[in-house]
């Protein structure tokens, strides 16, 4: 008895050290992908329109969004919570892929009362800074791609709220598609640009670090426009460590890992000491 | 309180509210008592100003009959303007319906013109609502029953609601005279302006997918015109009974500061929008009811409640300012309320020059 009792602590001592070992190995691949990343794949398909092939192979990230701050009226009353976003790149083009339930499917502004769905994806123009979230600053712009249901797209440039202006010769493409109906409808947007464009205020996606970027989305039917509109928070493309995340990642997970085992294991330490004692 | 261009200021001895940062105000007063109805200025406003496309539903100035509905149906409880004098909250407003305002009717000119049709001219579908929709209709029961017109251009506030309600500052009020504008480069559509002016003088244009609205003919005040000269604004050139002065409401000498400040005979329409509009109003003057015997009782014709709703609650003394003048000329007196009211020289209607070169 006093030799199973001494045993006991050892062999439980070992086995939650293997646990949080095996834990602390499986956390980093779980969560691989931190919160606000959104991976990029390369570009190897066919990424010809919003429902090409290509963009079957791509992990799509979920992006909540909320009622953008906005002093315009019913700024709170938005009806979007949600857009799904991909990213492939391709050798020469970066290739953005939103998709959103939305039931109605609004592509005009004929009337004095209508008014279009809309999505917008917004870039730091000086890609190593992060403005604020609400169209940038005068100091610290964002270089905006914009698709409407009604108008088609539109590259913007902003420094901060009601100073969008648009830019001359877009270079970004739109591709979307509805499809379904009821709730389930979807409206499915694709953004193609060129990764080296010209033009001192569009953002230059780089090959090496990180880029932020955040998603607003309008629909047309609730009547929102300008501020009224769901908005995320930034989120990042991980250019500088691919798919895996940053690399700092993997040391913090190496450091938190190690410092568990130590402690359960002087911990089983103490029990087995403390057994002895009293034996 | 603004300053003219000497240094000296403005408002000094007026009580005309010029707002901040303006030279000079732009204003007009309009009496309705030489109103015919006749849409002349409608057409030359409407001909010069709004025949693009996208603007086919838009009157930047219309003439409708009270009471009724006007144009935009419904316009005088369609929210806007601010919530009090202090103009630091504005109220709700809403973005009038297609049909509120009416659609461009297509009529069967080519079957009568062209294909022998001996049908009626008329309207082909869709004629439900239209900004004259209730023409000569008004209100009251026979023998008594009224109506007048009220002809209606952007008012050019002194606290336009409108500049206000826009999020990306594309209207603005011109600092050399008050008018206000839409920049039409800053602009994309949104209709915050729409909703915010109370009056609904703000119009978006469903092709150009911008707001539009009346510039208070600013290219003919200025003489941009072919031969160079300076003119009124087309609504009051061309208005048969000339019921309209032009000028700036802070020109002490002209008709339009004497109606407004000393006799306080024009007023403002709808004062309770606290926009404090730079277009006036000299109120309708009615004879009293009479009897099915045709004998005279003691009674307004045009309810004075309705007035008051229209035009506030200074429309009385307005009113008993005017009947006053009026009785003194009528016993051979000399009234120069009077003489400024049916003054028909062009140098006196139209004072567009006073304030040039400061």
């Amino acid at each position: 008895m006093a030799d199973r009792r001494q045993l006991r602590p050892v062999v439980v001592g070992i086995g939650l050290t293997a646990l949080v070992v095996l834990a602390a190995l499986s956390v980093p691949q779980a969560a691989a992908r931190p919160a606000h990343e959104i991976p990029v794949e390369p570009a190897t398909g066919d990424f010809s329109g919003p429902t090409a092939d290509g963009w079957s192979d791509v992990p799509q990230s979920t992006v909540p969004l909320s009622s953008a701050p906005s002093s315009v009226p019913n700024a709170n009353d938005t009806t979007i919570e949600r857009v799904h976003v991909q990213a492939a790149r391709g050798e020469e083009q970066l290739y953005l892929r939103l998709q959103w339930h939305d039931a109605t499917r609004d592509t005009t502004t004929d009337g004095p009362r209508t008014f279009a769905d809309s999505v917008a994806v917004q870039f730091p123009v000086n890609e190593s800074a992060r403005p604020p979230i609400a169209m940038g600053g005068p100091t610290n712009r964002v270089n905006v791609w914009y698709w409407s249901g009604g108008t088609g797209s539109e590259e913007l440039l902003a420094g901060g709220a009601g100073s969008t202006t648009r830019m001359a010769n877009s270079t970004i493409t739109t591709n979307a598609t509805y499809q379904g109906s009821g709730e389930n409808a979807t409206w499915t947007v694709q953004y193609t640009r060129d990764l080296d464009v010209a033009g001192e205020n569009r953002t230059t996606i780089p090959e090496d670090e990180d880029i932020d970027v955040a998603f607003a989305v309008w629909n047309g039917s609730n009547d929102e426009r300008a501020g009224q509109k769901a908005v995320s928070e930034w989120h990042y493309f991980p250019f500088s460590g691919g798919p895996q995340g940053p690399p700092y990642a993997a040391l913090l997970w190496t450091i938190a890992g190690v410092a568990i085992v130590s402690v359960i294991a002087v911990t089983a330490y103490g029990i087995r000491r403390t057994g002895e004692g009293m034996s | 309180m603004s300053t003219d261009q000497n240094g000296t200021d403005a408002q000094e001895d007026t009580h005309i509210n010029v707002a901040d940062g303006i030279d000079h105000q732009v204003a007009m007063v309009m009496d309705l008592n030489k109103c015919i109805g006749c849409q002349t200025c409608t057409i030359a406003c409407k001909t010069l100003w709004t025949e693009d496309g996208g603007s086919e539903y838009m009157y930047w100035n219309n003439v409708e009959t009270k009471p009724g509905e006007g144009y935009p149906r419904g316009w005088e409880e369609s929210g806007g303007g601010w919530q009090s004098e202090e103009h630091k909250e504005r109220k709700t407003g809403e973005i009038p319906d297609q049909e509120d305002y009416g659609r461009a009717w297509e009529f069967n000119h080519s079957e009568i013109m062209y294909e022998g049709s001996d049908e009626p001219l008329r309207p082909r579908d869709g004629a439900e609502w239209g900004p004259n929709w209730d023409e000569d209709r008004g209100a009251g029961e026979y023998p008594n029953s009224y109506y007048f017109y009220l002809p209606r251009i952007c008012n050019h506030c002194t606290h336009p609601s409108c500049v206000e309600a826009c999020p990306r500052s594309a209207l603005y009020k011109r600092e050399e005279d008050g008018i206000v504008l839409v920049d039409q480069d800053r602009c994309r559509g949104y209709r915050y302006c729409v909703e915010g002016c109370p009056y609904k003088k703000v119009y978006y244009n469903t092709v150009s997918k911008k707001s539009e609205k009346c510039i208070f003919c600013y290219p003919r005040l200025e003489g941009e015109g072919p031969d160079g000269e300076t003119y009124a604004p087309a609504c009051a050139e061309e208005c048969p009974p000339q019921l309209r002065l032009v000028g700036f409401a802070d020109d002490e000498e002209g008709p339009i500061y004497k109606l407004i400040e000393e006799y306080e005979v024009a007023l403002p329409l709808h004062p309770e929008f606290h926009t404090q509009p730079n277009v006036y109003y000299i109120p309708p003057y009615a004879p009293p009811q009479h009897t099915d015997d045709g004998e005279t009782v003691d009674v307004d014709r045009i309810p004075r409640d309705y007035l008051r709703k229209l035009f506030g609650d200074r429309v009385d003394e307005a009113l008993d300012t005017i009947e006053r003048e009026r009785q003194i000329v009528r016993q051979g007196g000399e009234s120069e309320l009077m003489e400024i009211l049916q003054d028909k020289n062009p140098a006196d209607q139209y004072r567009l020059e006073v304030f040039e070169d400061g």
